[in-house]
């Protein structure tokens, strides 16, 4: 069942920075988002997500920064079985020490804090939350951005794992094309607060319509970079 | 861990050596002749030369300042307080039945303004700006400006002498503990309401706090694990000054309401310049501020362990 958000807008304090946009994402599919920055990704990710949430769907997100994920006077272990029990699945050791693993944070205290762990492994953890159920949509904000690139490629690549034999949509919100293109069958490039090009990647690369497009394309030789 | 406790221990040390000799310095250099006021206040007007000497032998006056000190701080430490320089009666027992009209006052009186407060301020932030929520600002802020002595006058003048529905002198019963608790208590409460409140919406602005609503955890549960946690920090650091406020106002509501307590004991103390009454309270108020001060340092640390961490 695709999944369909129409009339996503935002304001703040009297100024538009969202102006109302319409989403569509197909069951399993990879879309990527794209554009400057300030011009509104994070705040359509929100969006996005709290109408969806409104609606009943299971949607799971990846803020961009970890500050805005975790709780600094509650403890990781906390966060982890608050996590599991608002998606009311039973607390499973081996599926956390899975994903941890594979996000190489197992070495990491849960008895601390989050900043006793690095703002990488902290990033790594809200992902790893993110995973832990099988939700219709996920919405990635800049998800390595905290990450070198062998662990962003190694982040990636769990995630292509764990999208592999499900359902789950992917928004992957980025500024970094190179990542996008890799990864995603579709990008959305975002200027000012409206999407001005929505097209399949391989498209998009070879002949973007719009100048934020062309601009971002300009820079084809972050298609180099591992990941 | 343990040298954070000692650091605390040691700033402690400091404060309270800091206040026994602020008190006795004071004392000592208060204007006016001790002796005389002592003389005075044992035999009435117009005593003899040989008298004041003999006093001044008595209470040390002559051997200076810090032979004083060390004559008042030593047998202190061993837990004597001395005797009353006017009657010669211990100070301790003294105290110890001053202290049973006031800390059970105290006590009373903090919790009914905890009763009164968290409740308002929760009732109050639920809609930041609402009638409800200004009015509870508004009456909080007189509440924090009225002073207690003229509370207290008001309450008498309502309670005991228009309608003489209670008592408005001494502590024979627990009658007589109504208007003072309630005149300090709606300080405390005054004060506290602001405070919980300003923290409760502070805690509400935490940036993390959408994405734990996003995650799906339940309203009230984030309201109980995470808002309530952040509002407690600031909170429980005040606490500190609440207490002084509370001490402060302890000694106004006894001596108007004629509570035998410890107030109403340092006031006498004061005017018949007991030295020893005097400092036995001094020194006794700086105990229990180092204590409770400690104490909340430790739960402030074990809320937000990042203090610890950034001190050590
Ligand atoms: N806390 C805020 N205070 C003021 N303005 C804000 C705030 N957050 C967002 N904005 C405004 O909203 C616009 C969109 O912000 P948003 O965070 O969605 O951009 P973004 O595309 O995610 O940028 P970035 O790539 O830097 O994360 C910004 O241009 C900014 O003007
Ligand atoms: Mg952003």
């Amino acid at each position: 069942m695709t999944i369909q958000a129409y009339g996503l807008s935002a304001e703040l304090s009297g100024h538009t920075i969202l102006y109302p946009t319409n989403l569509d994402f197909k069951p399993g599919e990879r879309v990527g988002l794209v554009g400057a920055s300030g011009s509104g990704k994070s705040t359509l990710g929100h969006e996005l997500v709290d109408t969806l949430r409104a609606r009943g769907a299971s949607v799971a997100h990846v803020p961009q920064s970890p500050d805005e994920a975790l709780d600094p006077l509650r403890s990781m272990a906390f966060h982890w079985r608050e996590a599991e029990k608002a998606l009311g699945v039973a607390p499973d050791h081996a599926r956390r020490e899975m994903l941890f693993k594979a996000l190489q944070i197992e070495r990491g205290d849960l008895r601390k804090r989050p900043w006793g762990w690095s703002r990488g492994m902290q990033q790594r953890f809200v992902i790893a939350m993110a995973l832990i159920g099988t939700p219709d949509l996920l919405v990635m904000d800049e998800p390595t951005s905290a990450l070198d690139p062998v662990v962003a490629a190694g982040t990636m690549d769990l995630l292509e794992d764990y999208l592999k034999d499900r359902q789950t949509a992917l928004l992957l919100i980025t500024h970094d094309l190179g990542l996008a293109a890799r990864r995603v069958s579709r990008l959305m490039v975002m200027e000012a607060g409206r999407i001005v090009e929505d097209a399949p990647t391989s498209k998009f690369l070879s002949a973007p319509e719009t100048q934020a497009a062309k601009a971002l394309c300009a820079h084809r030789n972050w298609l180099e970079l591992p990941c | 861990m343990i040298g954070i406790f000692a650091g605390l221990l040691l700033r402690a040390l400091v404060v309270l050596t800091g206040a026994a000799l602020a008190t006795f310095a004071l004392l000592w250099h208060a204007p006016g002749d001790p002796a005389l006021a002592i003389a005075e206040a044992r035999y009435g007007q117009n005593v003899s030369k040989e008298v004041l000497d003999f006093i001044r032998a008595e209470a040390g006056f002559d051997d200076g300042f810090w032979t004083a000190f060390w004559a008042w701080l030593v047998p202190l430490l061993k837990g004597d307080f001395g005797q009353s320089s006017v009657n010669g009666r211990d100070v301790w027992p003294d105290l110890v039945t001053a202290m049973s009209y006031t800390f059970p006052l105290a006590l009373v009186s903090l919790a009914l303004g905890l009763a009164v407060s968290v409740p308002l301020a929760l009732i109050a932030t639920r809609k930041p700006g609402s009638w409800l929520d200004r009015g509870t600002v508004a009456l909080a802020s007189v509440g924090v400006a009225i002073p207690a002595f003229w509370l207290g006058l008001l309450l008498i003048l309502l309670f005991a002498v228009q309608l003489g529905w209670l008592p408005a002198m001494g502590a024979e019963t627990a009658t007589h503990s109504i208007l003072p608790a309630l005149t300090l208590g709606f300080g405390v409460a005054a004060s506290l309401t602001r405070i919980i409140r300003s923290g409760i919406l502070e805690a509400r602005g935490q940036p993390f706090l959408p994405a734990f609503i996003r995650r799906g955890v339940a309203r009230r549960d984030i309201a109980r694990d995470h808002v309530a946690p952040h509002a407690a920090v600031p909170v429980v650091t005040v606490l500190g000054l609440e207490l002084a406020f509370l001490l402060e106002g302890l000694v106004v509501v006894e001596v108007i309401f004629a509570r035998p307590g410890l107030g109403s004991f340092l006031v006498s103390a004061i005017f018949a310049r007991d030295f020893p009454k005097v400092q036995a309270v001094v020194i006794l108020a700086a105990v229990i501020f180092v204590v409770v001060n400690l104490a909340i340092d430790l739960i402030y640390r074990s809320l937000d362990p990042r203090v610890s961490e950034r001190d050590a």
